[in-house]
């Protein structure tokens, strides 16, 4: 049971963890992406499809970046290069991949209600680790996927934290005139971070279709997107951080499935609303925006 | 004036023109969708009714939308304060059967509008006091609403008969009736038509809407000048609530008369793509709300004789958001400054030297 | 050499460089000075490749940089200490240096390597360093102009640039920075010295260039050349006389008193310190000193933009109008709403608003009025209330502050720096209206770092430094005096 909920916590939170990530690097730039959730839908639908109709699963998470990166792609184009309003666009190109999404699912699937199933990703338990009683199952029994996330906690933090190139990142969210005055090229490092956290996030909306429901409905994402800027707020800008939300908030998602089956007097909303309500908790109460990159969020155009 | 005009259509005209491109993509012929929408939408006397009552929750949220937006304050959480309107309706509606009709649907508004303000003034509280950048707090509070609805129509407001996931149906008395039946006009659409004007009113004409949009031009220079930004912030903030409120306490006293999951389809954000193309001018709401009204309404008709489902609606908005923010970015008139020699743009101008005045 | 060939440069209408050439030579430190607003930064960044000059071209050793390109002008040898902060506050200041030469871009990044590197730089030069894991953020502002011109120095450039590197050091750090410059003139580097203080451009440099609105005027020695003279090349015309006579002090009932006001920023730093002072009706009160020393914040205070965090201010009040009128020294980006129409900047003022408000409903076709009656009145070249005010030039955009300040009837106006980047006539011009203010009986504080325009007008002068005010001694008009306690000398 125990066992079954943590791991079920796990991958709620991979595919969350893994957009986060990206997002760390685009807000770490300085620029606050809302098309998150837009990517991520865009993502997920088209690793379903090209799964489906190649019979790849390889192809499909190949697309599954693609399309992530073009829409995160139509994203830089007006806000990194014409500095326009970050929040607005964001939502904009969330709803377009929203639209986008489902008119080709719809022309492309009919309208049968059927459920287009592809196989799911193979796990690959971890061999002698997977046999760690409890732990074993929760941590080492996954598909590649999750594991590859593993690993880019880490990664990332060291990438943003020690390396010369994270510096520079981090140069162009702190003070983007000062980062241009020192030939950083801050348009180019936001493009960057931007195409890398499409593909990511791209990676996050194959897992939701691949890995975990195995089939497409119309806006599966959810939220789950605006659940990972969430995170990157919770988790105070800091791989591990982003690490501990991610699970806090996928066991929260776990633990809504088990209440509905219980029917406990707990209402199972209180926990599908939890990342939303601490995020503001923690914005309003712990000084939660003193952690944020200082130029998060402002058009930034060169002169 | 006339270019204020030119330039959403400009953006729709490129966005159709777009669209054209997807349609052709899909194997779909551009004309035959088209006209299949202005069919759905216009093509009789019931359809053009059906595309008011269509554009009348468009009406409320977009006028939410444009009166924050004018502030530089970026609501993005309309369909929460819309919701959360609708709840308070609905959960006070079903109380209403002994009241005079009158009082009922005023008592039904006002709980709306109540309900919405709270919704609306909790972001704004947490702007001007807590320093929370309203776009995020918006967006979480979307997501709480939306489970303080399913909440509520699972549990607290449930019908009695435990059969379906909605509350009780509202009071006949606080029902807005309709006119000239079998069409669905009722008293709603001419509130929302009474209160463009009220908001353009409140804009252009009071000392407050002068503030508000001095706010929403230059934050800091308005601080110079006794503008009271934090209070100003938590009010607009409510009163946007309280409009997108209203329209939702509008829809269940009109359309819906209970609760259920998924009551607005995305109004909260359809109402950007209106606030854009009406210029965030009050007046300029009502025919982009009817715009948007017809795309919704035209839809239905498109998926049956087109085959396109009406998620082509969403393309149409997320694209005349791009489009027109595109158009209307520094970048764009850093263009037009120099063909036309008017300046703009002055935050990118350090203290230079100056003409000689002739 | 270093050399800028018809450089000409436009900010929407206003002209900031009208083909100015400039040359600096190896071994030589070259001053570049000129009032504010005269294009120096606006040369320097070109300069410096942070900016794309519209005609013209900068070239260092015979070849032609790339316009609009810090990397390339870095790369080429040319590193710029700019006016603003350019510094990463919330990144340490060894990962601050790491961004500019002191990495060698190999291997991993070595924050210690380039901590010592910077150490030992630091000690030849005799600078002392923040403590190792330090943030920049609450570094003092001395420490600041140390760390920038650390990291312009790591990247060994041929050509150093500096701009206005002096106005925030103390008198005992400035002969230490000068020093510093001229050692890197004896390492045979291009030091170019943007400068408005000309003791010190006389003092250190080798040649002196006058830049006066957009164009050279003047191509000089320090032998050649004195401070009068230089003075005079820079405004246009040398002000022997004032406009008119200066009132004498304490002449009317006090109208203004400011009461140890104190102002702590978000990191606890004092800005400003226990201020008082007061003023008279009928006088004119001027607050002389050198840019960052708290005169920004002040103004804030008094506009109410921000709080301070204690004191008292209390003007007076006497008559209808509104008390207090503020005129920020940032005209385009806090006086005025450039997007908006002559009589909604107008009505921004406060009292201007509720004489136009009724109830809360505004009347528009009252403030139009009120506008036209203004525009005429002041002689503001605008074509009418409803114009944007972004389509006025600078000149005339002060008119209409200046002409809003006075018609809400204050019984005080501060201003901050009224006359910059205003020509002669100009400057007359608003001298006469403060002066017409002051002899209708209302008190004018004037907040300048211009000494010689206090001196014309005001008839008592005070000074702040680091957010301290003092008082002078009447009849005290010595301007080297004066210059050495604006920059912090004690008595």
């Amino acid at each position: 049971m125990l066992e079954a909920f943590l791991t079920s916590a796990i991958t709620m939170a991979t595919p969350i963890l893994l957009a986060a990530l990206g997002e760390l690097l685009v807000e770490e730039s300085g620029v606050i992406n809302i098309g998150i959730e837009g990517a991520m839908l865009a993502g997920a639908f088209v690793a379903l499809a090209i799964a489906y109709f190649s019979g790849s699963i390889a192809l499909g998470l190949a697309g599954a970046i693609a399309a992530g990166v073009a829409i995160n792609a139509i994203f830089a184009m007006l806000v990194v290069n014409l500095a326009v309003n970050q929040v607005v666009t964001g939502t904009a190109v969330s709803i377009l991949a929203l639209g986008l999404t489902g008119v080709f699912y719809r022309k492309l699937f009919g309208v049968t209600g059927k459920a287009f199933m592809v196989a799911p990703i193979a796990k690959i338990p971890l061999g002698p680790l997977a046999r760690i009683p409890l732990l074993g199952q929760v941590l080492f029994n996954h598909n590649g996927l999750v594991y590859f996330t593993f690993i880019l906690v880490p990664a990332l933090w060291y990438v943003i934290a020690r390396t010369r190139y994270g510096l520079r990142l981090r140069a162009c969210g702190e003070r983007p005139e000062a980062a241009d005055a020192l030939g950083l090229g801050v348009i180019a490092i936001r493009w960057q971070a931007l195409i890398v956290s499409g593909a990511l996030t791209g990676l996050a909306g194959a897992f939701l279709t691949l890995a975990y429901a195995n089939t497409f409905v119309e806006n599966i994402s959810a939220g789950r997107g605006f659940v990972a800027l969430s995170v990157v707020i919770v988790g105070r800008w800091n791989s591990w951080g982003l690490a501990a939300a991610s699970v806090l908030f996928g066991a929260a998602m776990a633990l809504q499935f088990g209440l509905q089956a219980l029917g406990t007097v707990v209402p199972y909303q209180l926990f599908l609303a939890l990342p939303y309500a601490l995020t503001l908790v923690v914005l309003a109460g712990f000084g939660g925006q003193a952690a944020a990159p200082s130029a998060l969020g402002e058009p930034y155009r060169r002169q | 004036m006339l270019s204020s005009i030119a330039k959403p259509f400009a953006a729709l005209a490129l966005a159709a023109a777009l669209i054209s491109i997807v349609l052709a993509a899909l194997g779909a012929s551009p004309v035959g969708v088209f006209a299949a929408l202005g069919e759905g939408a216009f093509g009789s006397w019931y359809a053009c009714v059906d595309t008011i009552v269509k554009s009348t929750p468009l009406v409320f949220t977009g006028l939410a939308v444009s009166l924050a937006f004018s502030g530089a304050l970026w609501n993005i959480g309309a369909d929460g304060q819309l919701t959360i309107g609708a709840i308070a309706a609905g959960a006070i509606g079903p109380h209403l059967g002994n009241f005079p009709h009158a009082i009922a649907i005023a008592i039904i508004l006002a709980a709306g509008v109540l309900g919405g303000a709270v919704w609306g003034g909790v972001a704004g509280w947490l702007r001007a006091r807590r320093d929370v950048n309203e776009v995020i707090s918006t967006i979480m509070l979307n997501f709480v609403a939306v489970q303080a609805l399913s909440w509520v129509v699972h549990g607290p407001l449930m019908e009695p008969s435990h059969a379906y996931p909605t509350s009780s149906p509202i009071a006949r008395a606080a029902q807005l009736e309709f006119y000239f039946a079998p069409s669905r006009i009722n008293l709603g659409m001419i509130l929302a038509v009474v209160l463009a004007a009220a908001c353009y009113l409140l804009l252009f004409r009071t000392g407050a809407g002068f503030e508000l949009r001095a706010m929403g031009c230059n934050r800091r220079a308005a601080t110079f000048f006794a503008v009271r930004i934090p209070a100003l912030t938590f009010w607009v903030m409510a009163l946007s609530g309280a409009l997108a409120g209203l329209g939702g306490a509008v829809q269940i006293s009109a359309i819906s008369h209970r609760l259920y999951e998924k009551l607005s389809p995305g109004w909260g954000f359809e109402a950007i793509a209106v606030a854009l193309v009406a210029r965030l001018n009050p007046l300029g709401i009502i025919p982009a709300a009817i715009l948007f009204g017809a795309l919704d309404n035209g839809s239905q008709a498109m998926q049956r004789t087109q085959g396109i489902s009406p998620e082509l609606v969403q393309v149409i908005q997320g694209l005349v958001i791009l489009i027109i923010l595109a158009f209307d970015t520094p970048a764009w008139s850093g263009l037009r400054e120099n063909i036309f020699g008017a300046p703009h743009d002055a935050a990118a101008v350090p203290p230079v030297a100056e003409m000689p005045d002739a | 050499m270093l050399r800028a060939n018809a450089i000409t440069k436009r900010f929407g209408r206003t002209l900031a460089l009208d083909a100015v050439d400039f040359e600096a030579l190896p071994g030589e430190i070259h001053a570049l000075v000129g009032e504010n607003g005269a294009g120096k930064t606006t040369l320097m960044n070109v300069m410096a490749g942070s900016l794309a000059a519209d005609h013209g071209e900068a070239i260092l050793d015979g070849r032609p940089l790339q316009a609009g390109s810090p990397r390339a002008a870095l790369a080429a040898g040319i590193a710029a200490v700019h006016q603003s902060p350019m510094l990463f506050e919330r990144m340490t200041w060894e990962e601050n240096l790491a961004l500019g030469g002191f990495d060698t871009g190999a291997g991993a990044l070595d924050l210690d390597a380039i901590a010592t590197r910077a150490r030992s730089l630091a000690a030849k030069l005799g600078f002392e360093m923040p403590p190792a894991g330090a943030t920049v953020e609450n570094r003092s502002v001395a420490e600041r102009v140390r760390l920038e011109v650390l990291r312009a120095l790591s990247f060994n450039p041929r050509v150093l640039i500096l701009d206005e590197p002096t106005s925030v050091l103390a008198p005992s750090e400035l002969t230490a920075f000068l020093d510093l410059l001229r050692s890197l003139r004896g390492e045979g580097r291009i030091v170019v010295l943007i400068t408005h203080k000309l003791a010190e451009a006389i003092a250190v440099a080798d040649r002196i260039t006058v830049l006066r609105r957009g164009h050279v005027v003047a191509r000089t020695t320090p032998a050649q050349t004195s401070e009068e003279k230089l003075a005079g090349l820079m405004i246009g015309e040398i002000v022997t006389q004032p406009v008119a006579s200066a009132t004498p002090s304490h002449s009317g009932d006090p109208v203004l008193q400011i009461e140890n006001l104190t102002l702590d920023d978000h990191t606890g730093r004092r800005i400003l310190d226990r201020l008082s002072f007061r003023a008279a009706a009928g006088e004119i009160v001027g607050i002389a000193g050198v840019d960052g020393n708290g005169q920004t914040e002040l103004v804030e205070v008094l506009a109410g933009a921000r709080r301070p965090s204690s004191g008292k201010i209390t003007v007076l009040d006497g008559s209808s109008g509104g008390a207090m009128a503020v005129i920020p020294q940032n005209r385009d980006l806090d006086g005025l709403i450039l997007d908006m129409r002559l009589w909604e900047n107008l009505i921004l003022a406060r009292p201007l608003r509720e004489q136009v408000t009724s109830h809360g409903w505004l009347n528009t076709s009252h403030a139009i009025d009120l506008c036209r009656e203004l525009i005429d009145r002041f002689r503001i070249r605008a074509p009418g209330p409803e114009t944007i005010a972004g389509a006025l030039s600078g000149g005339n955009r002060q008119r209409l502050e200046v002409a809003r300040a006075i018609a809400s009837r204050p019984r005080v106006i501060v201003a901050h720096n009224i006359c910059r980047g205003l020509d002669l006539a100009a400057t007359a011009e608003v001298h006469r209206t403060i002066l017409d203010f002051a002899t209708g009986g209302g008190a004018a504080i004037l907040i300048s770092s211009d000494l010689d325009e206090l001196l014309a007008i005001c008839g008592r002068l005070l000074i702040i430094s680091r957010g301290k005010i003092r008082e002078t001694n009447p009849g005290e008009r010595d301007p080297e005096r004066l210059g050495l306690l604006m920059a912090g000398a004690r008595d």
